[in-house]
């Protein structure tokens, strides 16, 4: 695994003014503390290469050894082809697949899913995941924004998948989509005639994120209990077997109460203090960095659950 | 562990009502008929009358394939919609047609690969079938084309092509190891991600949408395309990929019961037949009456293959697809 956050860092004291609140009360409402955002030009993808470079060099393989590759973002370089086309040609891939997947924040999860099956299937060997969204070119700097905007960062994960062992000892993703309204951007839409995206559409603001709190928060802490419930039971896994769990949402606190209710928050990590949530990237964001701390290691069963827009959320039981 | 193919048990489609000929677009830029049908073979599209989502297209054409396959919605372990023009910015197409359907736990997502979606998507079921990790899948291919052309003298070489549509497919886990789907076959060629492409909404470009993108000589929020470009790498591609699905199986070109492009362009179709000397048979065009719908333009084209008895029982049938990405894409499949 690899993972590459853009260099530049934004605390809450830089926000605030924009935003028109003031630092302390950022971090009290977003529970971030600071986030990175992606220089002019620099599109996910060119987080994912880098963060593919760091993989691929652990995983011990080149980019032409890799035989499928999956994208998983909700923020696409360019509106088409997406992301995985980019990646393919940046990493200097044979002609692969390159599959972009779009299911919000809980794409790395549904990615992990697919790359599975195509393991076991028998399709591939070798498969790679990138996830990564650049957030902040689409945020609204200012007053107007100050719940949402202050959520959300960039960055970029990948992992090198390969059909020996069964590391994917379990998993379980859903969808309820009869409130996807709580958390969506509606604009540019496809749906709307005569034109997606007009010019007097920038000053509405309806191109940026929207979320209802406290929904947001109320489902997302009881889709991401539930799943963890659930892969543990169709695995058969006693909690008290995984060394550690992962928990990433939107909402800081709602992670955190999920730990607390699980009665596993000593054995929690939950991300975005530093870097804000980041969609897809962010529950991998804390495996790599697990790992690379030495607090999870080989051999090690870790669970990853995750909730967000869609509504799509999911739990993983991964033996690393 | 592969346990079973996945077989295609019922198709379905769903086409706004509002046909716009070449005629009509006369009306809005400087084109004519005839070399709209010279260059493409389109004679008509069909686009949105009101506001209407992709989704909202899928949802017909899903109810259709649900029932020709016998199914309901929730007996899906899968939804997969294969669109490059979602219905939003975000959540994908997927969430927005499983709430048309009432679902509440089914894993749904997007599939954005252009006009290589569909086969895409077709490949992720496939492989969720054959671990058994699903039973049936919903896949769908919809495309709301008409919002987001340019439909000005200024677009018309990329205008005139596209139509708004969707069509859907419902594969289930079948037992016979020589029917079903025989094989996928995915690639990708990032390095002509611009040849044909929509460039705003950008995340790379801060902001990704701004007054510059939308206005000015050459707006970032349509299509572009090189055509030569596309034609070129179209006709490597589809026949290169076309073969390697053929011999992964031990066929060859004469086992070929119909070979069911992408509809892009009929030039491309009949060139690509040519080459690999097709007979006219074998070969399944409806692009005159539909344009180019990108993810939904190859279970369209079932669909009416079908409808047409061009589809028997023991046909070998090759799905073929090239677009934007590049991606290039084949199923083989014995019906």
């Amino acid at each position: 695994m690899g993972h590459c956050l853009p260099e530049r860092r934004v605390d809450n004291q830089e926000l605030a003014e924009k935003l028109g609140v003031a630092a302390a009360e950022i971090e009290k409402r977003s529970g971030v503390r600071s986030r990175f955002f992606a220089a002019d030009g620099q599109g996910p993808s060119d987080l994912a290469r880098a963060a593919a470079g760091i993989a691929l060099s652990e995983a011990g393989i080149g980019a032409t050894d890799i035989d499928f590759l999956i994208f998983a973002t909700m923020t696409p370089d360019v509106t088409f082809p997406g992301s995985g086309c980019y990646l393919q040609e940046k990493l200097g891939c044979r002609t692969i697949g390159a599959l972009d997947l779009r299911a919000q924040c809980a794409g790395f999860l549904f990615a992990l899913e697919v790359a599975d099956q195509f393991l076991r299937a028998g399709a591939y060997r070798r498969v790679l995941i990138a996830a990564g969204d650049v957030h902040s070119s689409g945020l609204d700097f200012s007053p107007r924004g100050a719940a949402a905007t202050p959520l959300f960062g960039d960055g970029a994960v990948v992992a090198v998948l390969d059909a020996e062992g069964d590391g994917l000892v379990g998993s379980v993703i859903h969808t309820d989509a009869s409130r996807f309204e709580d958390f969506w951007c509606e604009l540019p839409s496809s749906r709307r005639r005569p034109t997606r995206f007009l010019p007097q559409d920038l000053a509405l603001g309806k191109h940026y994120p929207s979320l209802d709190a406290a929904a947001v928060w109320r489902e997302g802490v009881q889709h991401m209990r539930a799943a963890v419930e659930e892969v543990l039971t169709k695995s058969a896994v006693r909690p008290d077997d995984v060394r550690q769990f992962f928990f990433q949402h939107v909402y800081r606190d709602a992670a955190l109460a999920v730990a607390e209710d699980l009665g596993v928050g000593a054995r929690a990590t939950v991300g975005g203090l530093d870097e804000g949530h980041i969609a897809s990237a962010s529950l991998p964001l804390a495996l790599c960095r697990a790992r690379q701390n030495g607090d999870v290691g080989a051999g090690d069963l870790v669970c990853l659950a995750t909730a967000g827009s869609g509504a799509n959320w999911g739990a993983a039981l991964v033996r690393l | 562990m592969t346990r079973a193919n996945s077989r295609i048990v019922g198709v379905g489609r769903y086409l706004p009502e509002h046909v716009v000929t070449n005629q009509d677009l006369t009306r809005v830029m400087d084109t004519t008929d005839e070399w709209i049908q010279q260059r493409t073979g389109i004679r008509e599209r069909r686009y949105i009358a009101e506001d209407t989502g992709a989704a909202d297209l899928g949802v017909v054409a899903a109810r259709e394939a649900l029932d020709r396959a016998g199914l309901r919605a929730d007996q899906m372990d899968l939804v997969l919609f294969a669109t490059l023009s979602p219905d939003y910015d975000f959540p994908a197409s997927a969430c927005v047609l499983s709430r048309l359907f009432g679902l509440k736990r089914t894993p749904a997502f997007d599939v954005k690969n252009q006009c290589s979606g569909f086969l895409y998507g077709l490949a992720i079921a496939d492989k969720f079938i054959k671990t058994g990790r699903a039973r049936h899948v919903l896949l769908v291919g919809g495309e709301i084309h008409s919002t987001g052309i340019d439909l000005t003298t200024r677009g018309r070489d990329v205008a005139v092509i596209f139509g708004d549509g969707a069509a859907a497919a419902v594969l289930t886990a079948e037992p016979d190891a020589k029917r079903g789907v025989l094989s996928t076959h995915l690639h990708s060629e990032g390095r002509y991600a611009e040849k044909l492409w929509l460039e705003a909404a950008a995340s790379r470009s801060r902001p990704r949408l701004s007054q510059e993108m939308l206005e000015g000589a050459k707006p970032r929020i349509f299509p572009h395309m090189e055509g030569k470009y596309v034609f070129k790498h179209a006709l490597t591609r589809f026949p290169e990929v076309i073969l390697e699905a053929l011999s992964a199986n031990g066929f060859s070109v004469k086992d070929l019961d119909l070979l069911i492009p992408h509809q892009a362009n009929l030039r491309i179709s009949q060139m690509v037949a040519m080459g690999l000397e097709l007979r006219e048979e074998q070969m399944f065009n409806n692009i005159d009456r539909y344009g180019n719908t990108t993810a939904c333009s190859i279970p369209l084209a079932l669909y009416e293959a079908i409808e047409q008895g061009r589809v028997e029982a023991g046909a070998l049938i090759c799905l073929a697809a090239f677009g934007a990405g590049f991606t290039w894409a084949a199923a083989l499949m014995r019906w």
